[in-house]
């Protein structure tokens, strides 16, 4: 491995100082005015699904808090899912410590069985 | 494609763990071995692994983070939170030999004289080569904090400039320092001045110098253009260490050079 990289560091060397006969640009073609790329132009992957999301005002990876809702028939809370169930745990008074877990399924809103707040499940998917 | 639904990054089985606490294993025991059996070879074999480790560690890192997009904002703040823990464990480090230096300083024993600097101390001027390292730690926070505005401002040139400068600094205060180590009036043989004394300012040293190689990663980073203008934490962490390692001798140059002077 030392090996390799010296032979890198050699060639290297020898390929830069060659190329200093051509006036070397300071910027690279990509990297907008003065050199360092922004986010936008070098995130990849996971970084970058999460960040194109982000600026479409989506939230697909649950990054921020969740929106509240006020938990009736009209105003249910929304839970986003990538599947056709998502379990919900329902705090039903500030402060509560027995949680309500129950499964929520696809289809009508439905009600915690402890307090009644309305529940509803929303498909989203996946940037890929 | 199966994707994961949440912005965390679930790590892939690595072999550097078990490499590290081997190394620290073998450096351990090393130094009991070259204590009693007069032999160095365990603790440099203990050595190379834990360089080896942290060097492919530190690689995958990179990888996952910079060239693979594992590291999502809440992954970057867990990191964030990490750095920050861990300055602070070596704030409490530094903290205990403060400690001792400020027991050892604040009532003196009779051995030493009744008196600090103890009898037959004579102490470094603090207006010479520390207040001049003093400056130079000072404008190394300057010139890092320079490097990292222009890294926010897509500056390449000057983050780069600023960057270099920064390590120069860092490199000139280590020289001086070593300097001042060889022609020191006293050895840390000389009882508990100077005991705390080179202590104190060698583990800073060490630490200079750990801080020295943070920064000249990242400069070699910023270089092969890892960084962005909103995403470069390595830097920011190696900048957050960079001026702990100020605030540190600050405190050693007020305690230890001049007050204790």
């Amino acid at each position: 491995m030392a090996g390799r990289l010296l032979l890198r560091a050699c060639t290297q060397t020898t390929l830069r100082l060659r190329s200093n006969v051509v006036a070397r640009p300071l910027h690279r073609a990509m990297s907008s005015g003065k050199g360092i790329p922004t986010d936008d132009e070098q995130a990849t992957g996971l970084e970058r699904r999460a960040l194109q999301a982000l600026k479409q005002g989506k939230d697909p990876y649950s990054m921020l808090k969740p929106k509240e809702y006020a938990g009736t028939k009209a105003d249910p809370h929304i839970v986003p899912s990538i599947g056709n169930q998502r379990m919900v745990g329902c705090v039903c008074e500030e402060d509560n410590t027995a949680i309500v877990w129950f499964w929520l399924h696809k289809g009508d809103a439905q009600r915690c069985p402890s307090c009644g707040s309305h529940y509803q499940l929303v498909h989203h998917e996946l940037p890929h | 494609m199966a994707h994961q639904a949440h912005a965390y990054h679930m790590v892939d089985p690595s072999p550097w763990p078990l490499t590290g606490a081997i190394a620290a294993l073998l450096m351990t025991s090393g130094l009991a071995v070259w204590f009693h059996q007069h032999s160095m070879i365990l603790m440099a074999i203990g050595t190379v692994l834990m360089l080896l480790t942290m060097y492919q560690w530190w690689r995958d890192i990179v990888r996952e983070g910079t060239f693979q997009g594992h590291h999502t904002p809440p992954v970057q703040k867990g990191l964030r939170y990490g750095m920050i823990l861990f300055i602070t464990s070596e704030v409490f480090f530094f903290l205990g030999f403060f400690w001792a230096f400020y027991h050892a300083s604040l009532a003196p024993t009779p051995e030493l004289g009744g008196c600090w600097p103890p009898t037959g101390i004579f102490t470094l001027d603090p207006l010479e080569v520390p207040l001049l390292n003093t400056a130079v730690l000072l404008a190394s926070g300057v010139t890092v904090t320079w490097a990292h505005h222009s890294m926010m401002g897509g500056d390449r040139k000057q983050a780069i400039q600023s960057l270099t400068m920064t390590i120069v600094l860092g490199f000139y205060f280590t020289v001086l320092q070593a300097m001042e180590y060889v022609d020191a009036p006293f050895t840390i043989g000389d009882g508990v001045y100077g005991a705390t004394f080179f202590v104190a300012t060698g583990f800073h040293g060490l630490h200079v110098m750990i801080g020295s190689i943070f920064l000249a990663v990242c400069l070699l980073r910023q270089i092969k253009h890892h960084f962005t203008s909103g995403h470069h934490f390595g830097f920011e962490a190696a900048a957050w260490y960079w001026h702990f390692v100020d605030v540190v001798w600050l405190f050693l140059y007020v305690s230890i050079y001049w007050w204790g002077s």
